[in-house]
């Protein structure tokens, strides 16, 4: 068999998985980028042609272009918080060897990708509303007089986001931790360092591609939710998930939803592929 | 410092849940010595290693080091050096880092740490390298910037576990007379366990040999090939034959049919005794024996191992003999192949007396190791004639 035959046998495996994708993944994103140049009638109704109009609006109208800015704040700032909550449980769960108890604990970790996100937010609901258990314990014990203004507050947003998106971090920050080489620890201490000086000179250098990988997950897919946010936030949260989110289901403006989508979509990809991108050259000159 | 030594070690035991990996007496290591560490896979050397480190937690005995009392002391206070056997390099550091490591963590002055860096450098050869990361080096590279690394702190002890295992047979030859260079140059005290007999044998000053958990002989390379003080020694050392029988009226072990001169054995007693594969000799079938010792046999497997033949010769009794016949080139004098009828010779003196007036097989597994070596090298005072 040539090396070219092989190479075709290699494209077969993955054909029904390009075919899927293709079927049910890029033709829509084509028609929905087709979408986005269509110009409208006075209804909001796509009409044939092309026009720059929609990505125009996108970014002059403060509506818009704001919504992108503070959905790309909102990200990083969840993928921050993502990364600092969800290393001390990977660095428990990979430190653990082998065996029931992290097998459980790994399951408590994954266990909210179990459930639906819309049940989870629910949860959220139920804990922050105004005589919800948050809000019941505050002013119980006399911290505060009345119930606070939990929901539709910004930082309510950023915490159920963060709960919602956590796993994701967890899970590649495991990975990264549990394939260090435990000789460096060793080797570390043999040498006179002690615990914080071993975390700090080797293990947290050695996780950094869990971290940029789990912090580039959460990134991505903070920039794009809205269902959590729309919840726990409501319809004026000005993230960009929302207010596309808002655009089809009560402007009615499919183009500009359609706009307002892609420049989200490259906005994404543009910073993760930079980021990762800047990663990787800088982990080819540490390692040589 | 009357008696005591550079390390101590007295009573060490370790293990998990009720099993006891290491039950140790105990261990003087001497200043400036290469002690190995020998034994099979599971024989308690890596936990003996790891508790002198710190990374074990014994559950009884104490680790004296230069007259401290390490026991309890963790890993990062002990002041040793140990050296892995996959390296355990900082991946993300450069040579010249990964030596300065510990160095830096002693806050010494920068001009110092260059000095002794460059210093620790020189000693593995490698001041050339000292800007490239350990993944551009090749595994023996790696192990000597991982020396010294180790090395640079300037350790009372520098512990090696099993160092050369990871590199090829020329590689480690290489690093065996290199390692051994670098200690006689800098008098360091070094452990170095392996499960690898002619490492030990060819590197030390001392060979501890270790078997469950605890230390069967402790002496030199030559006094434990050529005294082994226990079965275990002998077979895991050289691979001896191991012969056990009663003593007849003429004073010959009889070891089901086999018979070895011994010289002092009582008759009626029974003995244990040893014979190295080099030391029998292949003789014809016909040829007369002249003193009555020997054994008859059959050629079951021979193969040619290069610098000599390794040859099974199965006995009348059903005893399997490995004999090891050096090659002398030509194939004029290569021993017969499977089939033929052979006669074993050996020589009174090559016979290793392990026990006389045995009670049991294992009678003196778990006793002193030095009152086995004195009972293995026919001193012992009350154990000889009738």
């Amino acid at each position: 068999m040539t090396r070219a035959t092989r190479r075709w046998r290699g494209a077969g495996y993955v054909l029904p998985l390009v075919v899927f994708l293709t079927a049910l993944f890029l033709v829509p994103l084509v028609q929905l980028l087709r979408l986005s140049f269509n110009p409208v009638d006075a209804y909001n109704a796509a009409l044939p042609g092309f026009t720059l109009s929609h990505y125009g609006r996108v970014l002059t109208e403060p509506y818009f272009y704001g919504a992108l800015l503070h959905t790309l704040l909102t990200a990083v700032l969840v993928a921050v918080l993502c990364v600092l909550l969800a290393y001390p449980a990977a660095y428990l769960l990979a430190g653990r060897r082998p065996g029931t108890l992290r097998t459980v604990l790994f399951v408590i970790v994954i266990s909210p990708l179990l459930t639906s996100v819309v049940v989870r937010t629910y949860g959220w609901v139920v804990l922050l509303s105004g005589n919800g258990v948050v809000n019941r314990v505050l002013v119980g014990s006399g911290l505060i007089d009345q119930p606070a203004q939990l929901l539709t507050s910004y930082p309510a947003v950023v915490v159920s986001v963060t709960h919602v998106l956590l796993p994701f971090a967890i899970i590649p920050l495991t990975t990264a931790l549990g394939g260090l080489d435990h000789n460096l620890h060793r080797a570390s201490q043999t040498l006179g360092a002690g615990p914080v000086r071993t975390f700090l000179r080797v293990t947290v250098p050695l996780s950094l591609p869990g971290v940029v990988t789990g912090a580039l997950i959460v990134f991505a897919l903070a920039m794009g939710i809205y269902i959590t946010p729309l919840l726990v936030g409501g319809v004026t949260e000005p993230l960009a998930g929302i207010r596309v989110y808002d655009q089809v289901t009560t402007v009615f403006d499919y183009p500009v939803a359609a706009a307002l989508s892609f420049a989200l979509l490259v906005i994404t990809l543009l910073s993760t592929t930079l980021l990762g991108g800047a990663f990787r050259i800088w982990e080819r000159r540490l390692y040589g | 410092m009357s008696g005591a030594g550079h390390v101590e070690i007295d009573d060490l035991t370790a293990g998990y849940d009720g099993a006891r990996i290491l039950d140790l007496d105990h261990l003087s290591i001497h200043r400036g010595e290469f002690l190995s560490i020998l034994g099979p896979s599971g024989c308690g050397k890596t936990t003996l290693l790891n508790c002198v480190a710190g990374f074990v937690e014994p559950t009884g005995g104490r680790i004296v080091i230069d007259g401290d009392d390490v026991t309890a002391l963790p890993p990062y206070r002990r002041g040793l050096g140990l050296v892995f056997q996959n390296y355990a390099l900082f991946p993300h550091m450069t040579v010249a880092d990964n030596v300065a490591y510990g160095l830096k963590v002693r806050r010494l002055g920068k001009a110092e740490v260059a000095e002794r860096v460059g210093e620790a450098l020189r000693l593995v050869n490698l001041e050339d390298f000292a800007g490239r990361r350990p993944r551009q080096l090749s595994g023996g590279q790696q192990q000597r910037v991982a020396i010294a690394r180790a090395l640079a702190i300037r350790p009372a002890v520098l512990l090696l576990d099993e160092p050369l295992s990871n590199l090829d047979a020329k590689l480690r030859r290489e690093m065996r007379v290199e390692l051994r260079t670098i200690q006689r140059r800098i008098g360091t005290t070094m452990v170095f366990v392996t499960h690898d007999q002619e490492e030990a044998l060819s590197l030390s000053d001392r060979v501890a040999v270790m078997n469950a958990g605890r230390i069967e002989q402790l002496g030199t390379p030559d006094e434990v090939y050529r005294r082994p003080a226990t079965r275990f020694v002998a077979q895991f050392i050289g691979a001896a034959n191991v012969l056990e029988g009663t003593v007849t009226a003429a004073g010959l072990l009889d070891a089901g049919g086999i018979l070895v001169g011994a010289g002092t054995l009582r008759p009626g007693s029974r003995a244990v005794v040893a014979i190295r594969p080099e030391r029998i000799r292949l003789d014809d079938a016909a040829a007369p024996a002249a003193d009555g010792t020997g054994a008859g046999g059959t050629v079951g497997y021979r193969a040619f191992a290069g610098d000599a033949w390794h040859v099974e010769v199965h006995t009348a009794s059903g005893r399997t003999i490995t004999v090891q016949v050096a090659d002398t080139g030509g194939g004029v004098a290569d021993p017969p192949g499977a089939g033929t009828a052979v006669t074993l010779r050996w020589d009174p003196s090559d016979v290793i007396i392990l026990d006389r007036d045995a009670r049991d097989p294992d009678g003196d597994r778990g006793g002193d190791p030095a009152q086995a070596a004195h009972r293995a090298a026919d001193r012992d005072p009350d154990g000889g004639g009738p």
